[in-house]
């Protein structure tokens, strides 16, 4: 289905804070191109902690990060690796648990944000791209809408076209619905559903199980900063060989 | 009134649930009359008191063209003072927030000096000491340096009170970033914005509404301080005020003419704040 160029290499990701808390312990991880990758995990085992590790949110202690064939080693300060960071940046989007839209913009103006500070993309032609971003998640009739006048759900859908107005090749979701009433996962969940058929490469931490056993090529468990199991959906949920993986799934299921 | 329930039948609101709207609607209409009220009958006491003391008002009217013409001085003095300070506010605020040692102490010491010193002091330092300075500097061969410390009144005026409220204002302005909340500065470096793009396009302008109504304050605050140029010499409000005062023996008229002065013009301010305030509040839930 999806064909074999590695979009993201992770390899041998440490983090730790302060002196003594090893969050992440050696983490690699690979990820093809159009590949939808879920991470699954107690709370506190470092998946979000990873996931922001990719785009350097948080900067790993050790270990080196390849986001579409470009490289940053942890550690350093030197302006070229700042570059390279910002590149991995405009080439990953990501989203929120608490969506993080700019309050001070419109929903529209959140979308172009990005292209016209960023790319220097001139307004007109942003606009135009937003508009068709903001149909594509549903929410054409809100596009002059303030983030405080919108629902949860729309907020995290404006923020994916947000996202993807970067026209970005990795999207990071960053557990999407953990802050949604039930009543609105699924209008979202449907977004990132739509995103994974057209072939976006994926990686989310996420507990939205429809989203981890149907649209998910792959699924990864993770426990005190290491990968205890990974493997298809159907393998990981139905006949998993780990029994840490089962007492986790017994807890989510 | 009519509330439609999940079988669609229709219930209407209950007469006790009418009668008690009612009641919070008149409690609304009374509170409102009784405030208006309140502010009438403190305006009359305070007319009356005027009145009661035999101030001469024909004397108040007479000199109020003299007195008003000061505050052109009042006014520049208090509005070049607030821009100065609004820039090293913000300067001094990225300052105190910056990771660069020099310029983190540089901007903490000037507002640790500045708060800690006395605006009366540091009027006259720039006033009646600077020269004082540029003197010893030319001892060390700057020649002509004491020509360009030597400020006239105005300028110097300006000055103390903008370097003065630059550093109050720093912390304003420090406090305001500070308060915005660090998923914004994510959301904004996940798309690839560098720093300073994202204090320009989205910390700075979320900022600038937490900032505003103190800095209005400031501005309000300011207007009257700018009274101390008055130390040296500049015909402004309260000067004038002061000076016609004393030379007629009649300076409680004067005092309470340039007070009233000063009193409507930071109405007048505060106006404009409360029209800048909405304005910036979009974006707000309207309730």
């Amino acid at each position: 289905m999806e064909d074999l160029t590695p979009m993201v290499k992770i390899t041998n990701i440490h983090k730790v804070y302060g002196k003594n808390l090893h969050v992440l312990r050696g983490i690699d991880l690979n990820v093809n191109k159009g590949e939808t990758v879920v991470i699954l995990g107690a709370s506190g085992s470092g998946k979000s902690t990873l996931l922001r590790c990719i785009n350097f949110l948080e900067e790993p202690t050790a270990g080196t990060v390849e986001v579409d064939n470009i490289v940053v080693t942890a550690g350093g300060t030197d302006k070229l690796r700042e570059n390279r960071i910002l590149d991995i940046r405009k080439r990953t989007g990501m989203c929120f648990q608490a969506f993080n839209l700019f309050p001070h913009m419109t929903a529209l103006e959140n979308i172009i944000e990005g292209p016209t500070t960023v790319l220097g993309q001139e307004k007109k032609h942003a606009v135009q791209y937003a508009k068709e971003l903001l149909e594509w998640v549903g929410l054409t009739e809100k596009r002059d809408e303030y983030p405080s006048c919108l629902s949860g759900g729309q907020q995290q859908r404006v923020a994916i076209a947000r996202s993807l107005a970067m026209k970005p090749t990795v999207m990071l979701f960053d557990e999407p619905t953990s802050a949604l009433d039930p009543e609105l996962v699924g209008e979202v969940v449907e977004v990132m559903e739509r995103l994974a058929k057209e072939g976006m490469t994926i990686i989310a931490v996420t507990h939205e199980l429809h989203f981890a056993r149907d649209v998910a090529d792959r699924v990864l468990i993770m426990d005190q900063g290491n990968w205890i199991e990974e493997g298809p959906p159907g393998k990981i949920f139905n006949n998993p060989e780990k029994e840490r993986t089962r007492q986790f799934l017994a807890h989510i299921l | 009134m009519k509330v439609k329930t999940m079988q669609s039948e229709e219930i209407s609101i209950p007469r006790e649930a009418l009668s008690v709207l009612e009641q919070i609607e008149s409690r609304k209409t009374r509170y409102n009359r009784n405030l208006i009220i309140a502010f009438a009958v403190l305006a009359v006491l305070m007319a009356t008191t005027l009145i009661v003391l035999g101030l001469d008002f024909k004397f108040m009217l007479k000199w109020l063209p003299f007195v008003l013409a000061g505050s052109g001085y009042t006014f520049l003095v208090a509005f070049l003072a607030i821009s100065l300070a609004c820039f090293l506010a913000i300067i001094g605020a990225l300052g105190r927030l910056s990771k660069n040692p020099v310029v983190n102490s540089i901007a903490t010491s000037y507002v640790s000096l500045i708060r800690g010193t006395p605006l009366l002091v540091q009027v006259y330092m720039w006033y009646l000491a600077l020269p004082q300075i540029g003197k010893a500097l030319e001892g060390y061969g700057f020649t002509g340096i004491q020509a360009v410390f030597t400020l006239p009144a105005v300028p110097a005026g300006i000055l103390a009170l903008g370097v003065c409220y630059g550093a109050y204002m720093t912390e304003t302005v420090r406090a305001g970033i500070q308060s915005i909340k660090i998923g914004q500065t994510e959301a904004a470096k996940a798309l690839g914005m560098t720093s300073t793009q994202t204090m320009k396009r989205i910390i700075f302008p979320q900022a600038l509404r937490v900032i505003i109504p103190p800095v209005s304050n400031e501005f309000i605050a300011m207007i009257k301080d700018s009274s101390l140029v008055s130390l040296m010499g500049v015909w402004e409000l309260s000067y004038r005020a002061i000076k016609v005062g004393r030379r007629h023996f009649q300076s409680l008229e004067m005092l309470i003419l340039v007070a009233l002065i000063y009193w409507v013009m930071c109405i007048l301010l505060q106006f404009v704040q409360e029209k800048i305030e909405k304005h910036m509040a979009r974006g707000d839930r309207r309730i």
